[in-house]
């Protein structure tokens, strides 16, 4: 592990407040919202640096502010709770490879892991996956945890330029240029999981074509809408 | 083989607080996470003692600390309320052959008892299977309830030295080294199963092979995380 030559702003500093606050909603979104069990985690990209925060070794739905930690990307600890999830170089390397990310969700979403072990692929059958290639994400198929750089740099790989890709026998890995985006497409995801397993035991759907998902794959006129909603649901439990 | 009660704490005594509290809260956790129905008893293992405490008759969703009994492997009644379950010989006979268990799960789970009267075995097809072989849990193929010791040993004998056992047309009984454990195999068993069912609708699974079950053996670390968050879940519902 190179030693770490972070220079943004630290741990506790104002600047990270609302990225930190964003972070715990976002874990207990994904709680709430029965994506995650006791396991998987979300991380946020602290602006121009190599660094992001996540939360430290806790179920997303006990996540706190006093339950996160500031990793580079190689995995150095620079402030907050400890220790760092096992699994921390998916949020390390992905961000690495991918500048436009600015936000990682990694679940054991039933739905794909279910499809993580199919053949047939998550394919979209619902406007919802406008955000996902016409075959479905790609699958991270090794077997392990992603406990190491090399680990993560493949996941990275078989990610891609994507929004999303399986880990096989493991759950997902799903990015966003924002936390809000990330947390949306994890929970669509999961819905279009649900969906084609449903329509597949009825025979099979009549999936979105490619030029057919072109036509949904405009920009969003409202962003902010889901976030709002999904914050809503969360009541008491939000963090301010 | 009756034990010396005199030399076993009883118990509400405070040396065993800590598990008897564990106890109660596992019963709770079963139940909350849908793996029972209003049957299924747990125990764990008096330590130092061949003796168990388990729940008298009583939902698992129901339990409260005046509803634990304690009995010794011969089923002889030591302390706590009076009825035993009706299939104390699960525990008995698993905790006197199997002396690293601390504590067994009862469970009329869906999804064990799906896949205890299919010809397809529950395999692991996701790490939480980590626990189980490639094969999946054996089926102990005995019908009635284990009410004797008799069956309690054939049961014993079919999880051999196992983590979990399905019991056709019944359910399972999982064990583990502690009841953190034992919930952990118990919910997972109960996940696994749902998604080998969800997967077979599609045709055949990938399962995990035993060269890959192996990669995440070597990697759990933290044994108590699942217990925390199914904890946390029943806040509002316990004291």
């Amino acid at each position: 592990m190179a030693a770490s030559n972070y220079k943004g702003p630290a741990f506790d500093s104002s600047e990270l407040k609302e990225l930190q606050a964003k972070v715990v909603n976002a874990c207990l979104i994904l709680d709430r919202e029965g994506i995650t069990d006791g396991f998987g985690h979300v991380s946020g990209r602290v602006p121009n640096h190599a660094a992001f925060l996540t939360i430290a070794q806790v179920s997303p739905g006990c996540a706190a502010l006093d339950k996160l930690v500031l990793l580079d990307f190689d995995g150095n600890y620079l402030g907050g709770a400890k220790p760092a999830p096992y699994e921390w170089p998916i949020h390390g390397c992905i961000m690495r490879a991918r500048p436009d990310v600015m936000s990682v969700c990694h679940t054991h979403s039933k739905w794909s892991a279910l499809f993580s072990v199919l053949k047939k692929g998550l394919r979209p059958a619902h406007m919802y996956g406008r955000f996902l290639p016409q075959a479905g994400p790609p699958i991270y198929s090794n077997a392990g945890l992603i406990t190491s750089i090399e680990r993560g740099d493949a996941l990275a790989g078989a990610l891609q330029n994507g929004a999303a890709v399986l880990l096989r026998a493991h759950g997902d890995a799903v990015v966003g240029a924002s936390v809000e985006q990330a947390i949306l497409r994890t929970v669509q995801l999961a819905f279009l999981g649900e969906l084609a397993h449903l329509a597949a035991v009825h025979g099979g759907p009549d999936y979105l074509t490619e030029e057919e998902l072109t036509t949904f794959a405009g920009e969003r006129s409202f962003p902010a809408r889901p976030w709002e909603y999904f914050l809503s649901r969360l009541g008491e439990r939000r963090i301010a | 083989m009756a034990a010396n009660a005199k030399d076993i704490p009883t118990i509400d005594s405070s040396e065993l607080k800590e598990l008897t509290d564990k106890l109660i809260t596992s019963c709770h956790i079963l139940d909350h996470e849908q793996v029972t129905d209003g049957y299924g008893h747990v125990s764990v293992r008096v330590p130092g003692a061949d003796a168990f405490i388990t729940i008298a008759n009583i939902s698992p969703g129901a339990v409260t600390r005046e509803r634990l009994i304690m009995q010794d492997f011969a089923g002889n009644h030591l302390d706590g309320a009076a009825t035993p379950p009706n299939e104390w010989p699960i525990h008995a006979c698993i905790l006197k052959a199997r002396p690293e268990i601390v504590s067994v799960a009862h469970t009329h789970s869906k999804w064990s008892t799906i896949f205890s009267v299919l010809p397809i075995k529950l395999k692991p097809l996701h790490h939480y299977g980590k626990f189980l072989s490639a094969d999946g849990p054996p089926v102990y193929e005995g019908v009635g309830l284990v009410r004797t010791i008799e069956r309690g040993n054939e049961l014993a004998t079919a999880l051999g030295g196992g983590p979990a056992v399905l019991m056709r047309a019944h359910g399972d009984a999982v064990v583990g080294e502690s009841i953190e454990q034992m919930i952990e195999r118990t919910t997972r068993l109960a996940m696994l199963g749902e998604w080998n069912h969800l997967a077979l609708l599609h045709g055949q699974p990938k399962y995990l092979s035993a060269e890959e079950l192996e990669v995440y053996n070597a990697d759990q670390r933290f044994p108590l995380r699942g217990w925390e968050y199914y904890v946390n879940r029943l806040k509002g519902k316990l004291e």
